[in-house]
């Protein structure tokens, strides 16, 4: 998710804090606090899943751009020791870059690879999936 | 308590209407929602030929950064011009463009109050009956925004023009710009959409008509008998082909879950409605063109929104919301446009 949560939730806090002064103007208040609390529900329902999806998406990937290695070579090894979103995420970016490259390189080439591409993006947006979700 | 910006709204007015007297402004609300432009109610009143009289009108100021760069006066047009023809549109007032009477531009319009705006209470008693009449309101309406002359109401004098077999690239263009500079992440949907769009352009416009830029269910004042009474959010209106804004109602984003068009009726039935309305043709492969294009700009909407809270411009929690709510959905969405879903 990006901003990220952290950087959400603490400048959510400040809100918060300064909403909860009794000179805060009511009509301010009640549409800041209103939304924080959606963006808390929508944070919280990410909480759980985070890591194991974007873990579960960079090893799919890493596959996808192992198997078009004919076509562009795969972005450098990178080593999964670190399980923080932060990184996760920073390595998520990276290799949807490369898979983009990859996707150019075998459209109109490649129809068993595009077409695996797009089964993991469609399942990229099962697993990103929200409650709620208007799709 | 008072708001801050009561006393501030009441000497502006006051600058306007030389011949009142006592202008005072009351009861500021902010409106929840607005992510390109803070909107707010109030009473004004003042006193005119030894008279007491007030007045319900809506503000509607720049942020610091928005998620969306539009040109206001461009939206004030849009709107004068529709109002008090058959496309419903509030009263504009006055339109300033300075920053110095309350920090940034803004315009002042009558409000159109005791309607509803919401998409949500849609879903609900009373209106789940409404949703017939509410679509064939609402896609007769749009037909009418695209019928409309631009030179004959105005709007080609203050809105870009553009050539009909040039509307679609310029619209892809500029979206694709901003995608280009304020995604945070790769969108490898998104990014071949665009390759989609771009290897399989449409076929010039049958007009170049006024496009409204933001028509869909949320964007108009609604009652309980499924009447439409005001057309809001004409902050990206501009010229170009009005089978965008066809497409725009149509992105599967706003159908809220519910598998209809705009949450209230069959997309066949929604284009009839248009064609019957607007006397344009909706070619389906056209159609479906703009229909995916707009699922790209939506996206480009939503990046905007995270740019603008990123880079520290607008740090108001409706500028995260888009980007956290709506993102996937609109993947998704592309996915489902495409066929793909």
């Amino acid at each position: 998710m990006i901003p990220s949560v952290p950087a959400v939730l603490v400048d959510l806090a400040g809100k918060v804090m300064a909403n909860a002064m009794p000179d805060a103007n009511p009509t301010d208040r009640a549409a800041t606090l209103g939304l924080s609390a959606m963006l808390m529900g929508l944070a919280a329902e990410a909480w759980d899943g985070a890591a194991h999806n974007l873990v579960m998406e960079n090893r799919a990937i890493r596959g996808l751009l192992a198997r078009g290695a004919a076509y562009v070579p795969p972005p450098e090894e990178r080593a999964e020791d670190d399980f923080r979103l932060s990184a996760l995420a920073a390595e998520n970016a990276r290799l949807r870059a490369a898979l983009i490259t990859l996707q150019i390189a075998v459209e109109g080439r490649d129809g068993a690879m595009n077409e695996a591409i797009w089964a993991e993006l469609r399942a990229s947006t099962e697993r990103r999936k929200q409650q709620g979700s208007a799709v | 308590m008072s708001h801050p910006l009561e006393p501030r709204i009441a000497a502006y007015i006051a600058t306007q209407m030389p011949q009142a007297t006592d202008v005072a402004v009351r009861d500021l609300a902010r409106i929840s929602g607005g992510a390109s432009r803070e909107t707010y109610r109030f009473t004004a009143s003042w006193t005119q030929d030894g008279q007491a009289r007030e007045r319900k009108l809506i503000l509607r100021r720049d942020p610091p950064a928005s998620l969306i760069d539009t040109e206001r006066r461009i939206e004030f047009e849009a709107y004068r011009a529709f109002h008090g023809t058959s496309v419903p549109a509030p009263e504009m007032l006055w339109l300033e463009e300075g920053d110095g009477p309350l920090d940034h531009p803004f315009f002042i319009a009558a409000e159109i109050a005791g309607f509803q705006a919401g998409p949500g209470l849609l879903w609900a008693e009373p209106y789940l009956d409404t949703h017939a009449r509410l679509g064939e309101r609402k896609w007769t309406i749009l037909g009418e925004i695209a019928k409309a002359d631009p030179v004959a109401n105005g709007l080609a004098q203050v809105m870009p023009a553009v050539a009909a077999e040039d509307c679609w690239n310029r619209e892809l263009t500029y979206w694709e710009d901003v995608l280009d500079a304020d995604e945070a992440e790769p969108l490898p949907i998104i990014r071949a959409a665009i390759r989609w769009l771009r290897a399989n352009p449409p076929p010039p416009a049958q007009k170049v008509g006024v496009v409204h830029g933001d028509y869909r269910t949320g964007n108009f004042l609604y009652d309980t008998e499924g009447q439409i009474h005001g057309i809001l959010d004409w902050e990206m209106a501009h010229l170009g082909d009005p089978l965008e804004d066809l497409g725009w109602s149509l992105n599967p984003i706003w159908s809220f879950g519910r598998g209809l068009a705009g949450g209230l009726l069959p997309q066949d039935q929604a284009v009839a409605i248009w064609e019957r309305a607007s006397g344009l043709a909706a070619d389906p492969a056209a159609l479906h063109w703009w229909t995916l294009f707009n699922c790209v700009k939506g996206q480009a909407i939503w990046v905007s929104s995270a740019r603008a809270w990123l880079d520290g411009g607008n740090r108001e929690p409706i500028m995260v919301y888009p980007a956290w709510a709506m993102t996937n959905a609109q993947d998704r969405a592309a996915l489902q446009v495409m066929g793909r879903l």
